[in-house]
């Protein structure tokens, strides 16, 4: 599964992304005012259980559409049951740096680099089964000024002036 | 100091790994059940340090708005969607573009909240996620 040269991507889903970081912001929101009230790990910690009941009733309303829709799909292996794994031991890591000299600007701006050098890596190999991608000149360009306008907000925009 | 720049980095590659994996099992499931399962795993996971740490549900908690508790739900939907985005358009996009889209709504959210703090860099940092996103989406 490579995609040598990166087609065209789908404007939809670019805006459905975007659109993502927007729901980040809400949830990101929210989340912080349950931690003001208890702790970080409490407020991680409800926002899974939360969420754990949410998946299920969406699943449950969704199920009719589901089942028609289901086909024959390839064997997950057991390792991709355990991203929350991965999502739990985030918040533990987050809710020290933003205590430490870091703040929260530096523990974000920190986070960004290191999420944006592990998917270069991730795309390049096609970690963890999905497909590989290599990014063109002008995917790079997009790179630099998304990261650069991030790093502007986060350091001497948002809060932080 | 070390430790917490490592610990911050580590955070940021953590975040990618869990979109990685929960992307390859709603390859074999769906995005909502790989929330589904991110979400139950994560849910056991901090139950366990919680439990043999202490502290799991602090006294404040009580006291919590209602909507404080709507963080979760729109996390199932978030993870989701990152599931079935970063099946089509890779890690580096999703990162960027979802990346991109907080930074663009957060500042929108200060705004809306009458903060208008380093207003200058932040509007100027929205201009360049734009045009960073307009770049990735001009014909080749």
């Amino acid at each position: 599964m490579t995609t040598p040269s990166a087609p065209r991507l789908n404007p939809l889903h670019l805006l459905a992304a975007f659109g993502t970081g927007g729901l980040l912001t809400l949830m990101v929101h929210f989340n912080g005012e349950l931690g003001r009230y208890g702790n970080a790990l409490f407020s991680s910690w409800a926002a899974h259980g939360t969420g754990t009941v949410a998946a299920l009733l969406l699943l449950a309303v969704l199920y009719p559409w589901r089942a028609r829709n289901a086909g024959a799909k390839p064997h997950a292996p057991l390792w991709a049951y355990l991203g929350g794994i991965s999502g739990a031991i985030t918040v533990m890591l987050t809710s020290f740096a933003v205590n430490s000299p870091l703040a929260l600007s530096g523990t974000l701006a920190l986070g960004l680099a290191g999420q944006v050098i592990f998917s270069i890596v991730a795309d390049r190999w096609g970690l963890f089964g999905l497909p590989m991608r290599r990014p063109d000149r002008r995917d790079l360009a997009a790179m630099v000024l998304i990261l650069a306008g991030s790093a502007l907000i986060i350091l001497f925009g948002r809060g932080n002036a | 100091m070390t430790l917490p720049i490592l610990f911050a980095c580590l955070a940021g590659v953590l975040v990618g790994v869990s979109r990685q994996v929960n992307g390859r099992l709603s390859l074999s499931t769906s995005p909502l059940i790989a929330s589904f399962w991110n979400h139950i795993v994560g849910f056991v996971a901090l139950s366990i340090l919680g439990l043999s740490i202490g502290g799991l549900i602090p006294e404040g908690a009580a006291d919590a708005p209602w909507h404080a508790y709507l963080g979760g739900s729109i996390g199932v939907v978030f993870v989701a969607a990152g599931s079935w985005l970063i099946a089509r358009i890779g890690a580096v996009n999703t990162a960027l573009l979802v990346i991109g889209g907080q930074m663009v709504s957060g500042v929108a959210l200060d705004l809306l909240q009458g903060v208008s703090a380093g207003l200058l860099a932040s509007v100027l940092g929205v201009a360049l996620i734009l045009a960073g996103m307009a770049l990735t989406q001009r014909r080749r």
